[in-house]
């Protein structure tokens, strides 16, 4: 018996023409021999210390502080706006980058610094350790650390500890979303919300989406793999995964704070980010579910100039004006 | 700032670029885009703010290179790199000659325009030639004559200007629009409701278009505005009756090169311009206008007599072409 695989979802048509453009430096499938290579091209131009300053606007500081349990000291991106209009709140950034990839500074000028403007947040911004040289639990537990310390230094830093929340991008909306289930299970600080954008969080690696996409836009099935091996090794895909590595694993998805989940229709991520959200209404949960219709992964940092791009960048700063306004 | 972007202005005049803007709009075309993703794609590949006009069928678009729509400042400025399709014109906001990444996406963008406004806007309107007898017929009711106008696209509350054609056609134009190169009478801008006096005058303005030939040499498209009080001329009874007209008829009969001589002649600001117009030495030219002027009869190298000359040309064009 043959079986065939469904016809993909099409690309938003913007998104595309971008992705046929650069086709030749965006491949679907990333194999951890890549690894190197892709590290020492997203080192690129770092994100400068007056790109974060924004003309004096925000206050920069790194800051080291202690790991999880005696683990190593971590290194937390602080952004202070200087000339807050109303009180401050905590937005803890998780970045993105498969696992295997990026820094604290990942997608922080691009995005973070606006809602900061907007809605007077301090940005903390944590550097975890990462995989496969660390490989679960020692990134989340990182996050976790630096959750615990951002919490605790809330009068320091000045702002409202009832107004913390959390987000991430892609690998690190995976760690977010698992922040989260650390922060209920072990007591830690509340959160007032938790942003996943196109958040990678199912291990298994094996949804009608995961293989629907395989060799199609970015982060397809065999890239999927790559991270997940990166963090768990042989481990991946198997029985006993914790939650707290791959956050669709959790059994109960009960008692956490409001979730903001958003993907493309056409991604791998798909149908493990729609179960998530579907799952936290099942289990008596707020959530907000968004699917961009033929948006791959990514989509609004590829072509920020998309018409889907500045759609979904509306939806995400509509819901934080609930979650800190409202 | 945008990858894609930042990624052909590194590659700028490089093959590579080129190919990454045609493989984009050619995904465009592909993915059934809209006029705005196709206009937003210009902007955000070019870098400048890109607008689509096209009057004929009251479509506007204009994005910033940040893909935001904006709205129009004003009218275009005909310096701006531009390229039409059809009744479109497309044009980058840009001082100067386009790049070649420019061009290409020009190119390419103008072409995928051109298909989704076929697609989605209609065809151009045809030309309508009830229409437009309707629109410059000045008993007809005012509302039916405007009503036919939005139906040729005119703008209804812009000005227009009709063109009279040597075919007995007239055909009618949002004022900024390019008149025909062929042999053409051109009236002057008006609202919609004057439609009729442009026609009248662009009906006048055609008799004083000349073929542009040995025979009839002559500019082949005039404006009525541009005729001033030559204008009147086209009220004499039988032109071919006045006598410089009957001895210019004489002359023109003594040698192939009388009327292109003579005209030049008439039509320029010294005998040095009028033998580069000719491409004649100045020595022949002086040979030939005294030539012309024996059969003549007068003198044409006097502002008087000029002037006859001008005169008697214009008046055998207004006998060649009657009303």
């Amino acid at each position: 018996m043959t079986t065939t695989r469904a016809l993909p979802p099409p690309f938003d048509p913007e998104l595309g023409a971008a992705l046929a453009a650069m086709a030749d430096s965006l491949p679907p499938a990333v194999t951890p021999d890549m690894i190197p290579a892709l590290r020492q091209r997203g080192a690129g131009p770092r994100t400068t210390d007056d790109e974060l300053r924004r003309d004096g606007r925000f206050s920069i500081e790194e800051r080291a502080v202690p790991g999880l349990d005696g683990d190593p000291d971590i290194s937390l991106l602080i952004c202070r706006p200087t000339a807050p209009t109303g009180t401050l709140g905590c937005l803890y950034h998780v970045h993105g980058g498969g696992m295997f990839l990026g820094d604290n500074r990942t997608g922080v000028p691009q995005m973070l610094l606006d809602w900061a403007e907007e809605f007077n947040l301090v940005v903390v911004s944590v550097e975890y350790r990462l995989a496969p040289e660390t490989q679960h639990p020692g990134p989340v537990h990182d996050c976790y650390a630096g959750l615990l310390w951002t919490a605790e230094h809330a009068g320091e830093l000045g702002f409202d500890p009832d107004r913390l929340m959390i987000a991430g991008a892609s690998a690190g909306g995976g760690l977010a979303a698992a922040v989260a289930l650390m922060v209920r299970d072990l007591g830690g600080p509340a959160l007032l919300g938790q942003m996943l954008i196109y958040p990678m969080l199912d291990d298994r690696n094996n949804t009608p989406s995961a293989l629907q996409m395989a060799g199609l836009g970015i982060w397809d099935y065999t890239a999927n793999q790559t991270g997940w091996g990166a963090l768990l090794g042989d481990a991946a895909g198997g029985p006993d995964v914790s939650p707290y590595a791959a956050p669709a694993r959790a059994e109960d998805l009960s008692g956490l704070p409001p979730a903001f989940v958003e993907v493309g229709s056409a991604e791998t991520f798909r149908d493990e980010d729609v179960a998530y959200a579907s799952r936290i209404w099942q289990a008596g949960g707020q959530a907000e579910l968004h699917v961009w219709p033929g948006a791959f992964h990514g989509f609004d940092m590829t072509m920020p100039t998309a018409q889907i791009s500045r759609d979904a960048r509306r939806a995400r700063v509509a819901w934080l004006n609930r979650l800190f306004n409202a | 700032m945008n990858e894609l972007a930042a990624r052909l202005a590194a590659l700028d005049a490089d093959a590579g670029a080129a190919l990454q803007v045609i493989a984009y709009f050619d995904s465009l075309v592909e993915g059934r885009a809209g006029l705005q993703s196709i206009v937003r794609g210009a902007a955000v590949l070019a870098g400048c703010p890109a607008r689509l006009d096209d009057d004929a069928r009251r479509v506007h678009i204009r994005m910033l290179p940040d893909g935001i729509a904006a709205p129009l400042p004003g009218p275009a400025d005909g310096s701006w790199p531009g390229q039409p399709v059809g009744t479109a014109m497309l044009r980058l906001e840009r001082a100067g000659e386009p790049g070649p990444v420019d061009a290409m996406v020009l190119e390419r963008a103008t072409g995928a325009a051109g298909a989704v406004l076929d697609r989605t806007r209609g065809r151009a309107p045809a030309r309508d030639p009830a229409a437009v007898e309707l629109v410059v017929d000045a008993s007809a009711p005012a509302d039916v004559r405007l009503q036919a106008a939005r139906r040729l696209g005119l703008p209804v509350h812009g000005t227009a200007y009709a063109v009279a054609l040597a075919s007995g056609e007239c055909r009618l134009a949002a004022a900024g629009t390019p008149a025909p190169t062929t042999r053409a009478g051109i009236g002057p801008a008006v609202p919609l409701l004057d439609l009729p006096e442009s026609h009248r005058a662009a009906r006048t303005a055609l008799r004083f278009a000349a073929e542009g030939t040995d025979e009839d040499p002559g500019e082949t498209s005039v404006h009525f505005e541009e005729l001033g009080a030559l204008a009147v001329l086209a009220a004499v009874p039988h032109p071919a009756g006045v006598p410089d007209v009957r001895a210019l008829e004489h002359a023109a009969g003594g040698a192939s090169w009388v009327l292109t001589t003579l005209h030049a002649v008439a039509s320029t600001s010294s005998l040095r311009a009028a033998a580069t117009v000719l491409c004649l030495h100045h020595s022949t030219l002086q040979d030939r206008i005294g030539h012309a002027e024996h059969l003549l009869g007068w003198s044409v190298r006097e502002p008087q007599g000029r002037l006859r000359l001008q005169l008697a040309l214009t008046l055998r064009r207004l006998h060649r072409h009657p009303s």
